[in-house]
């Protein structure tokens, strides 16, 4: 069976953000990249199946050549061979038209039986892409997968879905798209003779040349913002500006335990006549 | 006339959630605008008389989707019904609560329909060329952006529980009853839902919320978090930190790799305050701080706070929480 892992590189969970001077799009001067916290338990996902399947996992990353170090990242988790699709004009391409792309790419290949993502990309917020792939494939979903079982002889996968409130289980036919949560796995890491083993794997890159875009009802001119479904138009860093109200003890910092029942009593009462919140 | 849909959300046992009247309000301000009619629209098996709820929040319209095929939630059965009413009546903009349904289902609308989506919205607005503008988080709530849609129909958005107030109008809502085909979904097989009572609000609706963090200290330690999330109502939350001590499951969990949050309240007790947590709870309208280290960073980034042993405090806070009527 073949496996596609749909990889986002997104900004290190610790960076600083920070507009750039056009003022719609983030500085990236300095900033560190990695693979989305959420594509690990796919990756990892992919590669447990694959040890015990035999599958063919490829890695399937968008985004400019910066990504390339992220798509190695899955490669030396475990990863065969890697798709790079590539062009700096893709920079503020919307979800539509990612989707587009990575469903025309997949769907080129052919033989795919299963797509494993994270549930949310954690620069953009959203996890909308990896559904949109599903719904351009005309393949069922499984979101928010906290346990996978493929099953190759019937060409199934049977998952447990987070839901409102609860799970739910499903059993997908093949071709299917699941999204994965936290909890689904432990993602092994990169090892560096890993990484360095990533770097002569098989990866194809490929362009805006090579994709017929007119079939995708998009064009060259009309990707990033002509072919997206709305701009950005402006980053702000939102300044944290709290009242910073602390209750603190007579003789330190701390409230000592002589003084607790009076600071709780006048947090009760700040709460009530001032912020009015309960 | 141009038509702003809001989407129904219910509970399992078919309560219209909040955040469906709370949309309304937001669809409401922008009706203001533009002058469109705003119709709530349910998909499901049956709606019942839901027409007098909505209508008393804004809704002009309700258009009932219904067929026994849309009776379990099924993301390709309800992306397919929703974009056949969508090509029937073209509506111009549609809204829903960022739900984890409307988040599931509503990509394949914007794949089948060509029309753009944008999730997790805390405003709307009508922009200068007449088409929805939304503010959103990113970059783990980061940031905030302005985002315009271009003239491409239907925009769709959903909005972030609590960002929106639901204020109650008087009003008639005029049903109109569709029944659209909804094509057999084969390859897909509910085996079996699984859905746990739960004690408490769930913590992306909640108003208020109490978190508790490393300093808890342990899974019997949380005890105090709970007696104190239920003597205001509130939901309990935790920080990653705690989560991974093992104190308490993930769906606990609140900041940037775990749930966005926007309560009214938000008490973290015990927890220090990182950019990542406060990524998950930080658009939160008062957040208190109780915690025994003045350095800790969340005491730069709260409304109120006590700095204090947490084991003192929280007896001696709930119980003044219980005085409280």
């Amino acid at each position: 069976m073949k496996i596609v892992v749909i990889v986002r590189q997104t900004p290190d969970t610790e960076a600083k953000i920070t507009a750039n001077s056009s003022g719609n799009g983030i500085d990236e001067n300095e900033l560190k990249w990695i693979l989305n916290p959420f594509d690990e338990f796919a990756v990892e996902e992919a590669v447990k199946i694959k040890e015990e399947t035999g599958a063919e996992v490829v890695v399937l990353g968008i985004g400019p050549d910066r990504t390339l170090e992220t798509i190695r990242t899955a490669m030396a988790m475990g990863g065969d061979s890697a798709i790079h699709i590539k062009d700096e004009s893709f920079g503020s391409t919307d979800s539509y038209a990612t989707a587009k792309l990575i469903a025309y790419k997949i769907k080129a290949m052919g033989d795919v039986d299963l797509i494993l993502a994270g549930k949310k990309w954690i620069d953009e917020e959203s996890g909308q892409v990896p559904i949109q792939v599903a719904a351009e494939l005309d393949i069922p979903q499984a979101t928010i997968a906290t346990k996978v079982d493929v099953n190759e002889a019937a060409k199934t996968v049977k998952v447990q879905s987070e839901i409102e409130g609860g799970q739910r289980i499903l059993e997908l036919n093949f071709p299917a798209l699941v999204t994965c949560e936290r909890g689904l796995n432990e993602p092994r890491y990169a090892s560096l003779p890993g990484i360095m083993k990533a770097k002569k794997k098989p990866l194809e890159e490929v362009t805006l040349d090579s994709i017929g875009l007119e079939e995708l009802g998009l064009t060259k001119e009309n990707l990033g913002i002509g072919g997206s479904r709305y701009s950005v138009d402006n980053i702000d860093i939102p300044v944290i500006n709290r009242s910073l109200n602390v209750l603190k003890g007579g003789s330190s910092d701390m409230v000592e335990a002589s003084e607790v029942q009076a600071a709780a009593e006048n947090l009760t009462k700040l709460l009530r006549e001032e912020a009015k919140i309960i | 006339m141009s038509e702003i849909w809001v989407l129904v959300d219910t509970t399992a046992d078919g309560k219209i959630r909040n955040v469906t009247f709370e949309v309304l309000t937001a669809a409401a301000k922008l009706k203001e605008k533009n002058s469109a009619t705003v119709a709530a629209v349910y998909l499901g098996e049956s709606a019942g008389s839901i027409e007098a709820e909505l209508g008393k929040y804004g809704a002009d319209k309700v258009y009932k989707i219904e067929s026994p095929a849309l009776k379990d939630f099924n993301p390709s059965a309800y992306a397919s019904a929703l974009s056949e009413v969508i090509k029937k009546y073209n509506p111009d903009i549609i809204l829903g609560g960022n739900t984890m349904q409307n988040q599931d289902f509503l990509p394949r609308v914007s794949a089948k329909t060509s029309g753009g989506l944008v999730l997790d919205a805390v405003d709307v607005d009508i922009s200068a060329s007449s088409t929805l503008a939304i503010k959103r988080y990113r970059y783990s709530g980061k940031s905030i952006s302005g985002m315009t849609f271009h003239d491409i129909k239907p925009m769709m958005a959903t909005i972030r529980p609590n960002a929106f107030k639901a204020i109650e109008k008087s009003g008639a809502a005029e049903v109109v009853s569709e029944s659209p085909e909804v094509p057999s979904q084969e390859n897909v097989k509910i085996l079996e839902t699984k859905l746990v009572p739960k004690d408490r609000p769930e913590l992306t609706e909640a108003d208020k919320i109490v978190s508790g963090g490393r300093g808890v200290a342990s899974t019997e330690n949380f005890k105090l978090i709970f007696d104190i999330a239920d003597s205001i109502g509130a939901g309990a939350g935790a920080s990653r930190a705690a989560v991974d001590s093992g104190y308490v499951p993930y769906e606990m969990q609140v900041g940037q790799t775990g749930k966005v949050v926007a309560p009214n309240l938000y008490i973290a007790v015990g927890i220090s305050g990182s950019v990542q947590h406060y990524a998950g709870m930080g658009s939160s309208k008062v957040i208190v701080a109780i915690n025994k280290d003045p350095d800790a960073p969340i005491f730069q980034k709260c409304d109120y706070g006590i700095c204090g042993d947490l084991f003192e405090v929280l007896p001696a806070l709930t119980e003044e929480f219980k005085k409280l009527t």
